[in-house]
């Protein structure tokens, strides 16, 4: 290879649009192009969840702009008799107990599923045996199974004709079961890449220094774990507490087994809009609040492991 | 001058990452820009190639002002440290992409791929995909990929720093040789100062953003113009209060124009050996020696001995 | 307790614990279609109003997947390249629907878009109602579905990295051709994985599409909601296992279909060195 490979640039010719604007990658052609994309977007995003969402609050306030003048007045009266209303709507004994109830039994279904979690994800990454990729492809059924598919599926199971002769129809199990059932993945899949990603030298390391098996899960993996434990815990939870078509048809229709979402549900159908709106509201700040807490909580505990 | 760059610069937030950095690069010479990691180099490889854009200071690239060109038009070949594939391409069509780009018919693209492929010995491997090929391999791939536009300058970013020890140096001859001859105007960046000192016929070297010194290699390792250039490019020691290469002194008999002391500490490394000395002064200086030199004078820890610089 | 106890012990709870809690039910949903025959499930899904529901929820799904596929690998893009004010809101925004209620989404499409709502009487104006019709129906869709893709193509893409992409530019390639030729490709699985949890979803949503739609049979139902009324309403348990049997499945593929996409990737993963 005595000749030199490079050929005269121009037999190659000008690569296209070689002269003319379009050479020049100006910041304002890229910028133009990245507000272009971000405004569609975000314009998208107003109209199916942003101005929808900030429609439930205003109206769970009662706040509307069909009225005379901007002044003071204005403002002092509509906040006031906003949230007189709001606070009347909330405090219904019905809404109390439906809020209630969605509280804790999305709280202890959070906490039952992170302790299954972190074991399932356990046996998913640490164990070895034949079948484990059934076990590892059955931990999103719930999740791709439609909510409606596993009410139908659990009422046929616990239902009145049950041929288990169990009967959870009308009961808070029956709701827990179901709620179990959904949040399942968010619990297994929060921790089962961090307890992937532990390369396991600590715990070689505590081993060797004469800690016994579980001594070394408590000391050395769960702290590593926790704050991917309270993600899902956050997930899980927030998943629950708004969940409504898988115990729509277990939960019957007595106002002992209402959830929130389901006593919203009963509000639009008697067209209480305002009412479901307030309701509505409440769980959403309830939701979100636990949703930045589990957040907060779970980077604090990053930060410290980190550091 | 193929490639010069005035008063460039470039800051990310309160960081100045390169600082006005005024190059000449001489057509078809191959120049390392040899840095610490952080000095910059590799950011300003990217304001080069228009994949990072300057804050000040003008790119001009064979007389062609090209600061605000974007990147697709400056017909530049970059070698990425990581290579780069695109994985879903064999190696021909990763090869082939720039003159596609560049709608070139298609018997002229597979006569081309071809020629590039024997080039860089790739041979029986145009239908493998980069995860079937060792790291030298798309390494020289990637390289081919960036010839094939026939660029005006060739840029390679820390191309041997993800090969393991054996291969590096085969590849670091074999740049050096492919680059005589296609005589690309190249400019590589580097950590390694071996390896800047063995392929580049032009040095610029890099410290905190800014450019300490360019020149030839020889020329800088002898005549560094500041501290942290003589430190980089080479070991060095503290002897009658002044920086040297430690092998540029030697142990004597006891002479004139030596400074007395006691060997501290031997070190033999095969061929070559470290003496450290202590001496009177307070100061421990070692000097760099052959193992037959070594043998020749004799001395164990302890022994008194004599330093000076050789002529 | 020594290591092997501990170790079958563990087993034996998570296996129980999945077995009861979703092996069992979902099991029983096909053993139940076995018993009963092919013939009855036809005739149960051969309906009038069955075969509307079920081609509501795949027109639904038609406009819906597409267009959030579009929105969440637009966005995956932006977040993933460029750094911008307001990244880590837009990011937490396309959260929200997962974070929230359906039913409160479907409350708050009611209260924006229905004739009670902020914009209704202008819609209605304008000959639009969203309310009871399809388009509510499409929107509420939209509106739960639209986390997945983005959700799926983000961390492909900050893994896959820009080094790829700047080749390409410095190649010769526009942002066209490098998108098709050079991104896409790259991230292809991840948007699978994202297109076919939208699909699943879409399919499956019940409660935001509930409030919107009125359930008026034959015309706004979709299949879940044909299925929760042939229950509730109906007493059809029948018609409503026939409907679950037909949604089950097609998860069952979806699923399917995610695990093979994982199995690969993380193939892919190994291979990104």
């Amino acid at each position: 290879m005595d000749t030199p490979a490079r050929a005269p640039s121009s037999e190659l010719g000008a690569p296209p649009a070689r002269r003319g604007w379009r050479r020049f990658s100006s910041r304002a052609r890229s910028s133009f192009g990245l507000y272009g994309g971000a405004s569609l977007i975000v314009g998208y995003l107003s109209i199916i969840v942003l101005i929808p969402i900030a429609a439930v609050a205003a109206h769970g306030f009662s706040f509307s702009i069909h009225t005379q003048g901007w002044g003071a007045a204005f403002w002092h009266w509509h906040l006031s008799a906003g949230f007189a209303t709001f606070w009347h709507d909330i405090t219904q004994p019905a809404a109390i107990s439906a809020i209630r109830l969605s509280l804790w039994l999305s709280l202890s279904v959070a906490a039952i599923n992170a302790v299954m979690g972190v074991a399932i994800a356990w046996v998913l990454v640490r164990d070895k045996f034949p079948g484990k990729w059934f076990l590892e492809a059955f931990i999103d059924l719930p999740f791709a199974l439609p909510t409606i598919v596993v009410g139908v599926v659990l009422l046929f199971l616990y239902g009145t004709a049950s041929p288990l002769k169990i009967s959870l129809f009308e009961t808070w199990m029956g709701l827990m079961v179901a709620l179990l059932f959904v949040t399942l993945p968010f619990s297994v899949r929060a921790v089962q890449p961090v307890l992937a990603s532990l390369d396991g030298e600590s715990e070689a390391a505590a081993k060797s220094l004469g800690a016994g098996g579980i001594r070394t899960f408590l000391w050395v993996v769960l702290p590593s774990l926790w704050p991917a434990v309270l993600g899902g815990f956050g997930l899980a939870f927030a998943r629950a507490i708004g969940e409504f078509g898988s115990i729509s048809l277990i939960a019957g229709g007595i106002g002992r087994t209402t959830t929130a979402s389901s006593y919203i549900y009963n509000l639009t159908q008697g067209f209480l809009w305002t009412n479901a709106a307030a309701v509505s509201t409440a769980l959403l700040v309830l939701s979100l609040l636990i949703l930045i807490a589990t957040n907060v909580f779970a980077r604090r505990i990053q930060r410290r492991l980190a550091s | 001058m193929s490639i010069s760059l005035s008063h460039l610069t470039k800051r990310y937030g309160a960081d100045t990452v390169v600082n006005d950095v005024n190059v000449e690069i001489p057509e078809g010479s191959l120049t390392a820009v040899l840095g610490p990691s952080g000095s910059g180099k590799s950011t300003l490889l990217k304001l080069i190639a228009g994949l990072e854009s300057p804050d000040e200071g003008r790119v001009v690239i064979e007389g062609d002002d090209v600061t605000d060109v974007d990147p697709r038009h400056r017909d530049i070949g970059f070698c990425f440290q990581h290579y780069a594939p695109f994985r879903h391409m064999n190696v021909a069509r990763n090869i082939g992409f720039g003159l596609r780009v560049r709608k070139q018919p298609k018997d002229v693209i597979d006569a081309k791929v071809a020629e590039l492929i024997e080039l860089v010995r790739l041979d029986g491997k145009a239908k493998s995909y980069p995860a079937q090929l060792s790291g030298g391999e798309r390494q020289r791939m990637a390289l081919a990929r960036a010839l094939a536009i026939e660029p005006r300058v060739l840029l390679l970013d820390e191309p041997f720093g993800a090969l393991d020890a054996q291969v590096r140096t085969e590849l670091r001859q074999w740049v050096k040789e492919l680059h005589r001859q296609i005589k690309v105007t190249t400019i590589l960046v580097t950590h390694d100062q071996d390896e800047a000192m063995e392929v580049a016929d032009q040095l610029l070297i890099m410290h905190q953003g800014r450019i300490e010194q360019a020149g030839e290699p020889t020329e800088l390792y002898e005549r560094p113009a500041t501290e942290f250039v003589h430190g980089f490019l080479g070991p060095t020691t503290t002897f009658k209060g002044a920086s040297v290469r430690p092998h540029d002194l030697e142990l004597v008999a006891t002479s004139v124009g030596a400074i007395e002391g006691n060997v501290q500490s031997i070190m033999e490394l095969g061929f070559e050996v470290q003496v450290t000395v202590s001496l009177s002064d307070g100061s421990t200086p070692w000097v760099q020696m052959s193992r037959n030199e070594f043998r020749s004078i004799n001395v164990g820890v302890g022994s008194p001995v004599s330093i000076r610089e050789r002529d | 307790m020594n290591h092997t106890t501990r170790k079958w012990s563990l087993r034996l709870v998570v296996v129980l614990y999945l077995g009861l809690l979703v092996g069992l039910p979902v099991g029983y949903l096909f053993i139940k279609a076995f018993s009963n025959g092919f013939h009855a499930f036809w005739v149960e899904v051969t309906k009038p109003n069955a075969i509307a529901a079920l081609k509501l929820s795949a027109e639904v799904a038609l406009i819906a997947v597409p267009v959030n596929t579009v929105v969440g690998i637009g966005a995956a893009l932006i977040l993933a390249r460029r750094k911008f004010f307001g990244s880590r809101a837009l990011t937490l925004a396309f959260d929200i629907p997962v974070a929230v209620s359906p039913i409160i989404i479907g409350v708050a499409l009611v209260l924006a878009y229905s004739r009670i709502g902020w914009f209704g009487s202008w819609l209605s104006s304008h000959g639009i109602q969203i309310l009871f019709s399809p388009i509510g129906i499409v929107m509420a869709t939209m509106a739960v579905s639209l986390p997945y893709v983005l959700r799926s193509v983000l961390p492909v893409l900050i893994e896959v990295g820009k080094d790829q992409e700047d080749a390409a530019r410095t190649l010769g390639a526009g942002g066209f051709r490098t998108f098709w030729q050079v991104t896409l490709p790259a991230i292809r699985w991840g948007v699978l994985y994202g297109v076919t949890l939208t699909i699943a979803r879409t399919l499956g949503e019940f409660g935001a599409v509930l409030v919107v739609s009125g359930n008026i049979t034959g015309k706004t139902q979709t299949l879940p909601i044909y299925i929760f009324d042939a229950w509730d309403q109906n007493f059809d348990t029948i018609g409503a296992f026939a409907g679950a049997l037909v949604l089950a499945s097609i998860s069952i593929v979806a699923l399917i279909i995610l695990s093979t996409l994982r199995a690969r990737e993380r193939k892919l993963h190994v291979d990104l060195a």
